[in-house]
């Protein structure tokens, strides 16, 4: 039943492309519906069974599975999709710029889901490129000069990206024969040490970190995420460069190649890079969504410590920051979009004490930028410790201690995201500034309790979602 | 209600409870104010029919599992229950206090909400017995006090809060790596294994490094002592909560808490603190006789009796541990009196720059008494409060036959007698520059109150001092 996961958003795109034009105001509501169905989907044992539709053989021939690592990307992905959808209200507004958006998100949707299920190297790519591509589309979708100069860097990183996975899979292919993930890890154990397949890995991973925007091959994200309309920003920052670059990463190391001395070390050298130095350049920056880019970039790099550990406990860590870097990064870009939204402007030089403006907004920001900052009780917190006590565990001290250090920076520039723009008195010019509307306060809330829910009930979730994940 | 639920409730009540204050507050004000007492004096309520129990010798205890060892696991000793009381009674003053004062300014909602989360996170800290528990509680106070000092939202005002929050924040995650270490040697964070584990071998001495990177920033001691003057900017009763009376407290507390109560330390740790206590007493104190704002005096004078504190509990001798315990509760009740009295003054006069202050005694006369009070337990004269606590802490000094520590810190005490008559004499003293009328009676009544208890814990010392004694010999008890 997997295949419907990927096969009812692609029914749904067809449909609503061939309805008449009155009919396309719909669109956004059967995105919505996608979304929802996805949620529902994921927590439904008879969706997420391995079994075939019958008869779908002969023209559906892809490997799907899922495993609780899927789970929990599907569940980041159709979370990010409704949230994206209901912030997209004030940014689109033409009826046929919504038309394309939605198409373009259903097209992202069953990118990044297929990215997340399939079990074979070749279809992995076709859907990763499906992905990129609506990406670059969203990017642009406002045709201005910003938008479309980040989007076309993005598209050279990406297309760099995409020469460096498509080598690898050569090479692969080369040496096993085969793209099923577990024919290549059995032909790969044949010869572990060849240089071929050692250049095979490096190569692929470094068309992954290009993806994921780890330092130092973050070049084209913030402008990217800072230019994109913010219902983009959102999706980008929340899953589609995890999924892209993140998940495959962990996906091909734990399924094909395994984990050996040298690529923990690259993973957690790439790891401390991100993760100091996005921080630092965070703390310059002048506009909010750059900010925050910045900061993903550095929270990237903390899942990429966690993972280096290589142990069970590490990438339980990592896949527990990844869903609530999802949640907490996701709220942040719907509060710039609410300030967006009401200022008309990003520049945080240009704000101030705005929480008394817009409570809601100030109050859900205070939330994410301490679950970010790892501050107890908050859900950041938890998976923050969990990544520290797996670096403790697999006796990296001196790694765990700058990771530990590194967010006291991360508290410090989201300090200085609060005071200039949330925490203060209002100047004279915000005189007029007033609450954003539902659809942006709704997600905002919805997220905020989804960070403190998680913070709280920790135990829960660490046992039920993300212990499993190791189990395999 | 069973001894175990009702140590839950006495963390879980205000913080939980604290945030149906905003909603309360949306209905009536009076609601929201009556609704935060409650929560309060439950908590108090609660800590006080505990105190018969644990004062019997028992220990109370939680548990809950969780994974990875992270017990959430609340233990009542003596220390403990005695530590409760004693912030919480200052506590409820200052939330009475509060309504008031606080009754003229924007964002009242999140005031009440943020001073009740805070007296409930500090209960969490004095009863976790689990290491993580206890940081997080830790940092809930951080989070609150970062909130309460930027309060008045105005650009210096934010900054200090960002201070303040980074140092504090700084301090907590060495304190933290201090604390993995730990569990990295023992395989749990809670503290009656990791104690059973220290029984048989030494403990680390980096890891007692470590833990005061934390406990140093979050009691303001010398070098990291300069946030807590410049939070002076908060609404006075916060001050008093933030600075006086609770959260310089937690540091002391973690410190008795951690390596008076539960690990033996190295006898060159029992040199060491002192010096460090001491300096950072001597320092201050000369800070607090330059300063000309009244709030940053008696900040700095808090840093300054946070080092008798420090000291006592450092020196590793009974009767000085006593005398530190006593130190809180006593220091707790007159600096809050003191910076209550600040806030009146500040509200009347509209400064806090004591050059611009003068011959307020003759109208305000309740202040000045209470002022007075307040000052007198600070300095230590008998018979106040302040006396008794001090007396101790020397009566320690001389029995472990430390004389130079016993001289270093009657300089520092004669200091604190000087600074503070200064401040008395300029502000209520002499020709009267700006014309100032009493504060409302609920606020005068508090300070008055906070006066005549520091007056009466010294009259009727036999009280505090036998918990004092008996948290003391429990502790002192467990560790040989």
């Amino acid at each position: 039943m997997l295949s419907l996961m990927i096969l009812i958003p692609l029914a749904c795109l067809l449909l609503i492309s061939f309805l008449p034009l009155k009919g396309k105001r719909v669109a956004f509501a059967v995105v919505m519906a996608l979304a929802f169905f996805q949620i529902y989907a994921v927590f439904s044992p008879s969706i997420m069974a391995n079994r075939h539709l019958p008869g779908l053989a002969s023209v559906f021939n892809f490997t799907l599975a899922v495993d609780s690592l899927s789970r929990i990307m599907l569940l980041c992905i159709g979370i990010v999709i409704f949230i994206a959808l209901l912030a997209a209200g004030p940014f689109v507004k033409e009826e046929d710029k919504r038309f394309y958006f939605s198409g373009l998100m259903i097209l992202e949707l069953m990118g990044l889901n297929g990215v997340v299920m399939v079990r074979d190297i070749f279809s992995m790519y076709v859907f990763w490129e499906v992905a990129a591509a609506a990406s670059f589309v969203l990017i642009a979708l406002e045709k201005k000069r910003d938008p479309l100069e980040g989007a076309f860097k993005y598209l050279i990183f990406s297309s760099v990206a995409t020469v460096f996975v498509l080598s690898a899979i050569a090479i692969i292919l080369l040496i096993s024969g085969s793209t099923s993930f577990t024919d290549i890890r059995v032909a790969l154990l044949v010869t572990p040490h060849s240089n071929l397949i050692i250049l095979a890995v490096g190569v692929f991973l470094a068309g992954l970190f290009m993806k994921a925007g780890v330092m130092p091959f973050h070049g084209y994200l913030p402008d990217a995420y800072a230019s994109a309309p913010a219902p983009v920003s959102i999706l980008l920052a929340g899953v589609v460069t995890k999924t892209l670059g993140v998940y495959t990463a962990m996906r091909i190391v734990i399924d094909i190649f395994g984990f050996s001395t040298a690529l923990k070390s690259i993973l957690l050298c790439i790891g401390l890079i991100s993760a100091i130095f996005g921080a630092l350049a965070a703390m310059g920056q002048k506009d909010l969504k750059r900010l925050l880019a910045y900061s993903s970039i550095s929270q990237v790099g903390y899942i990429f410590l966690g993972f280096g550990c290589g142990t069970p406990l590490g990438i339980a860590a990592a896949i527990f920051h990844i869903f609530n870097h999802t949640v907490f990064k996701s709220l942040l870009f719907v509060n710039a979009a609410a300030v967006e939204d009401r200022l008309g402007t990003l520049d945080m030089g240009r704000m101030s004490g705005l929480a008394s403006r817009m409570p809601i907004t100030g109050t859900t920001s205070v939330l994410a930028s301490l679950s970010l900052s790892g501050v107890p009780p908050l859900a950041g917190f938890w998976s923050k410790l969990f990544i520290i006590l797996a670096l403790w565990q697999s006796g990296l001290y001196g790694v765990a201690v700058t990771a530990v250090l590194t967010s006291l920076l991360t508290l410090a520039y989201m300090l200085l995201l609060q005071r200039r723009v949330f925490f203060g008195t209002p100047e004279k010019n915000m005189a007029g500034v007033v609450e954003a509307g539902f659809n942006l306060t709704l997600p905002a809330v919805i997220l905020a309790i989804l960070i403190a829910g998680v913070g709280l009930f920790f135990p829960y979730v660490v046992h039920t979602v993300i212990f499993p994940v190791v189990s395999f | 209600m069973p001894f175990d639920t009702l140590l839950v409730s006495i963390v879980g009540v205000p913080v939980l409870g604290s945030f149906f204050l905003p909603l309360a507050g949306r209905i009536h004000e009076r609601l929201r104010h009556f609704l935060a007492f409650v929560l309060v004096a439950f908590s108090f309520l609660a800590v006080f029919r505990l105190s018969p129990v644990v004062f019997s010798g028992q220990v109370v205890r939680f548990s809950m599992a969780m994974p990875f060892g992270l017990h959430l696991a609340f233990a009542a000793d003596g220390l403990a229950v005695f530590m409760a009381l004693a912030s919480l009674l200052v506590g409820l003053v200052i939330v009475l206090y509060s309504f008031d004062y606080i009754s003229h300014y924007a964002n009242r909602n999140e005031y009440d909400m943020l001073v009740v989360l805070f007296l409930g996170s500090m209960m969490g800290i004095v009863f976790s017995s689990n290491l993580i528990f206890l940081y997080i509680f830790w940092e809930m106070t951080a989070i609150v006090s970062w909130r309460l000092i930027g309060f008045f939202r105005g650009k210096t005002d934010v900054q200090r809060a960002d201070k303040a929050f980074l140092v504090t924040f700084g301090g907590a995650l060495v304190m933290l790596i201090g604390f993995l270490m730990l569990y990295q040697q023992t395989g749990s964070f809670d503290l009656t294994v990791i104690k059973e584990h220290f029984k048989t071998q030494a403990f680390p001495n980096i890891v007692l490094v470590l833990v005061l990177f934390g406990i140093l920033s979050k009691s303001a001691t010398l070098p990291f002592h300069t946030w807590l003057a410049d939070a002076g900017v908060a609404p006075s009763p916060v001050t008093a909560l933030l600075h006086a009376a609770v959260l310089v407290k937690i540091g002391v507390y973690v410190f008795a808490r951690l390596f008076v109560a539960t690990f033996p330390i190295e006898a060159v740790w029992h040199v060491i603190l002192p010096w460090v206590a001491a300096v950072s007493s001597i320092v201050s104190a000369g800070a607090a006789l330059r300063e000309t704002d009244l709030k940053r005096i008696i900040a700095y004078s808090t840093v300054s009796q946070i080092g008798f504190i420090f000291f006592g509990l450092s020196l590793g001798i009974e009767v000085a541990v006593a005398g530190g315990l006593l130190y809180i509760l006593m220091h707790g009740m007159a600096k809050a009196g003191l910076f209550l009295c600040a806030g009146i003054i500040e509200q009347g006069t509209k400064t806090k720059d004591i050059t611009r202050l003068g011959g307020l005694f003759s109208t305000m006369p309740l202040t000045g008494t209470a002022f007075l009070f307040c000052a007198a337990s600070v300095m230590g004269l008998p018979p106040f409060g302040g006396f008794f606590s001090k007396f101790l802490i020397f009566l320690g000094c001389v029995q472990g036959g430390q004389m130079m520590f016993a001289f270093v810190f009657l300089f520092a005490a004669l200091m604190t007698i000087l600074y503070l008559l200064r401040v008395f004499t300029i502000v209520f003293f002499g020709e009267t520059k700006i014309a100032a009328r009493e504060g409302s009676a609920v606020m005068v009544a508090c300070v008055l109150l906070l006066a005549f208890l520091s007056l009466a814990a010294g009259i009727w010392v036999r009280y505090p001092l036998d918990m004092v004694q008996q948290a003391t010999a429990q502790m002192i008890r467990v560790i040989s």
